[in-house]
């Protein structure tokens, strides 16, 4: 019952591993050969490779757990897909209906451990309940802004067997989808930001979502208003276009920071507006006199930042809305360009090449030139996402995939695995932190059991290094627990199961490396030993506004 | 604005089911929001209750609680109906000494019943004045004292 009605969803990849909770329906799964089902190597794993998988490819991913420690090893990877907005099935097994409550045997209350970090969650206690539970699910998951949704089901359920029922009509009185669109100031918004002196745009992940960045460019370029992403936005607008104002942010370039500081119109389009992106919250684009905000969630509005225009849509229709309402360009923009091109030069993105060590941006820049637009990019969290997030000129969205919002050490190969499952001809490489990385290298398993070609670029600093940089710069220099010793032969480690993997050290080897990756058909493993001592710039520090960012230091 | 301004009072309609009081509360509670009272019961509809809620915002803008409430999939709908035309009633049940009866009687209480052990009165009305009653109640010494949240609808236009 439940296989087939997954089936009838269009369901292709079930991400998984079974336990007493959820084998019966384990028990059907060879007779339905259209799901594919990939056995993971821990369930965090599985949940990632979902939401890789729907990050790349857009369908919600489907993941399979039993009761208790299964469904709770998910809780990371659900709250990863919550934060950052993506759709995704969570299907555990629960002890049986009879059982619940008794404290039995691997029970835990799922749905408890799991409401704050679901967009919805159902436990389904009863046969009846499953057809319309399932196809309201996907629906919920996949529509306005999207997200995790959990289904926990009785084992006993599982067992049941009923007729078939096709739900046709969904009636969820409590989920209106779009049913809070207001445009009503779309003109005065778009007239808004052509009209001002020095306009910001700001665009986030939402555009991405609702695959707005046609509608953004075209409203960009007719308003004359430069635009700068989210680190969830990357993508959204390329950074090679001459508006782009490349990432904003606590770790932002120094352009966009700048600009923001002192733009008078700031519009900020599918983004949720965190502190990542503010830096100190009263602080924050302080000549800004007329702030707009456009997202679907209406319960982003004045969150953090009151607007005063707010436009709750999705970004594709907003922007449409707003760009034939563009009145007259304001005379004084093209001072605008030329101070924004002023910091551009004063506040370059810069490191230091030739210090004796390797250098990650080195390593990006080769990795870059290789692949240019034709490749996904999956970053796991810590320095190794900045850099990648930064030295890499996307120009399209879906390029770049990382946890933004809850920023999850572990996510990026079970995330790369996922993604290439979803885009099976697209090159998918992985960026990675050793120490990331050891927290699901279990799931290396999975990539060559399925010969995946998929690239791993460890990113290899022998330290927590964004905990050190912190420490270094804001903690009193006191390197508490930040260095990672004791770590292993990543080649060896590879080696183990059954991937090829080089290390290298030197400049130099960087090019013949990358040029192995390329060639080998399958996974590959590159461990890059970088300057332990490379850090991310430009960086603000905490608790600072974004006018203090502290740039590379000249050396 | 006013401490104040940062309460809510919310009329929200939500679907009957064994989760949805935990996920009222479990927003509560994770926004940073605060409930001052809280009344279920049964609405109009056939599996909808009807919940009233005196919420204060804490640190976030006073209209989140709203606009949080109406993300749940179990709420079906929300009105703010702080400071609006509404009829507002609170009721408490009392343990009174038999002499303070007949005052509380001709305020407005009603016996519900007596024994050796005292009488039990019930009074309903405006926040405002169950929160007199009360302490009057409180001054003559009552034992035992229930109080229910609000429960509120808006006037007849
Ligand atoms: C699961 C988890 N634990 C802790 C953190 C806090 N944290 C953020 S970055 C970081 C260091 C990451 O080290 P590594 O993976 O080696 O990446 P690097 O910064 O060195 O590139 C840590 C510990 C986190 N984000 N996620
Ligand atoms: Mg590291």
């Amino acid at each position: 019952m439940i296989l087939e009605a997954l089936e009838r969803e269009g369901v292709e990849f079930i991400f998984g591993y079974p336990g007493g909770a959820n084998l019966p329906i384990y028990q059907h799964l060879p007779e339905h050969p259209k799901l594919k089902h990939i056995l993971v190597r821990h369930e965090q794993g599985a949940a990632h490779m979902a939401d890789g998988y729907a990050r790349a490819c857009g369908k919600p991913g489907v993941v399979f757990a039993t009761s208790g420690p299964g469904a709770l090893n998910l809780v990371t990877g659900l709250a990863t897909a919550y934060m950052d907005s993506v759709p995704m099935i969570a299907i555990t097994g629960q002890v049986a209906s009879t059982q619940v409550g008794r404290d039995a045997f691997q029970e835990t209350d799922v749905i408890g451990a799991t409401s704050s970090v679901t967009k919805h969650s159902y436990l389904v206690t009863n046969i009846d309940q499953l057809p319309r539970v399932i196809h309201e699910a996907f629906h919920i998951a996949s529509t306005g802004r999207p997200g995790p949704v959990l289904i926990d089901i009785c084992k006993d359920v599982q067992q049941a067997t009923a007729e078939r029922v096709d739900i046709e009509r969904l009636e969820i009185p409590g989920y209106v989808l779009n049913g809070h669109v207001d445009l009503d100031r779309a003109g005065e918004a778009a007239r808004a930001v052509a009209g001002a002196e020095r306009p910001v745009i700001l665009a986030g992940h939402g555009v991405i979502l609702s695959h707005a960045e046609a509608e953004l460019r075209e409203f960009a370029e007719k308003a004359g208003a430069p635009v700068g992403t989210t680190l969830l936005g990357v993508g959204a607008f390329p950074v090679n276009h001459p508006l782009s104002l490349h990432m904003t942010g606590f770790m932002g370039t120094g352009w966009n920071l700048k600009a923001v500081q002192n733009a008078d119109v700031l519009m900020m389009v599918g983004m949720r507006v965190d502190d990542r992106v503010t830096a100190r919250l009263a602080d924050f684009a302080p000549k800004v006199k007329t702030f707009i905000h456009i997202d679907i969630d209406g319960s982003e509005m004045g969150k953090n930042v009151r607007p005063h225009i707010e436009l709750v849509a999705d970004a594709k229709n907003a922007l449409e809305a707003m760009t034939p309402q563009i009145g007259e360009l304001h005379e004084g923009r093209g001072q605008w360009f030329s101070q924004i091109d002023a910091w551009r030069e004063e506040h370059p993105l810069k490191y230091t090449h030739s210090n004796g060590h390797l250098q990650p941006q080195d390593v990006l820049i080769d990795m870059y030139r290789r692949c240019r637009s034709e490749a996904i990019v999956v970053a796991d969290v810590g320095q190794n996402q900045i850099w990648a997030a930064l030295w890499w000129n996307y120009d399209r969205p879906g390029l770049f995939l990382n946890s933004g919002g809850s920023g999850t050490m572990g996510f990026a190969l079970p995330a790369a695995i996922g993604a290439k499952f979803g885009r099976p001809d697209t090159a998918v490489w992985c960026v990675a932190g050793e120490g990331g990385f050891v927290m699901t290298a279990q799931e290396l398993s999975v990539a060559v059991e399925h010969q995946l070609d998929i690239k791993i670029v460890l990113l290899n600093n022998f330290s927590l290094g964004m905990v050190r940089q912190f420490q270094d710069d804001f903690y009193g220099g006191v390197r508490s627990e930040s260095e990672l010793t004791h770590m292993p032969d990543f080649v060896k480690l590879a080696d183990a199961y059954g991937m090829p993997a080089v290390r290298v050290d030197r400049f130099e080897e960087i090019g013949p490396a990358m040029d192995a990756a390329e060639r080998t058909k399958g996974p590959f493993l590159i461990d890059f030993r970088i300057d332990p001592e490379a850090n991310v710039y430009p960086i603000v520090p905490l608790g600072k506004s974004l006018n203090d960012f502290w740039e590379a230091p000249d050396k | 604005m006013s401490e104040h301004d940062r309460i809510r009072v919310l009329s929200v309609l939500v679907e009957d089911g064994s989760n949805t009081l935990s996920k009222v509360s479990g927003l509560i509670r994770r926004r940073g929001f605060n409930v001052h009272s809280i009344s279920v019961g049964p609405s109009g509809d056939p599996g909808r209750s009807r919940m009233t809620l005196t919420v204060h915002a804490g640190h976030a803008e006073a209209d989140q609680v709203r606009k949080q409430l109406e993300r749940l999939v179990e709420v079906v709908e929300v009105e703010d109906v702080t400071g609006e035309q509404v009829h507002s009633r609170e009721l408490v049940i009392a343990k009174v000494a038999p002499d303070q009866v007949d005052g509380l009687v001709k305020r407005g209480a009603k016996v519900l019943d007596t024994g050796s052990g005292g009488t039990t009165v019930e009074f309903a009305g405006e926040g405002k004045d169950v929160g007199d009653f009360i302490n009057e109640l409180v001054q003559h010494g009552a034992v035992n004292v229930a109080r229910s949240g609000p429960v509120v609808m808006r006037r007849t236009a």
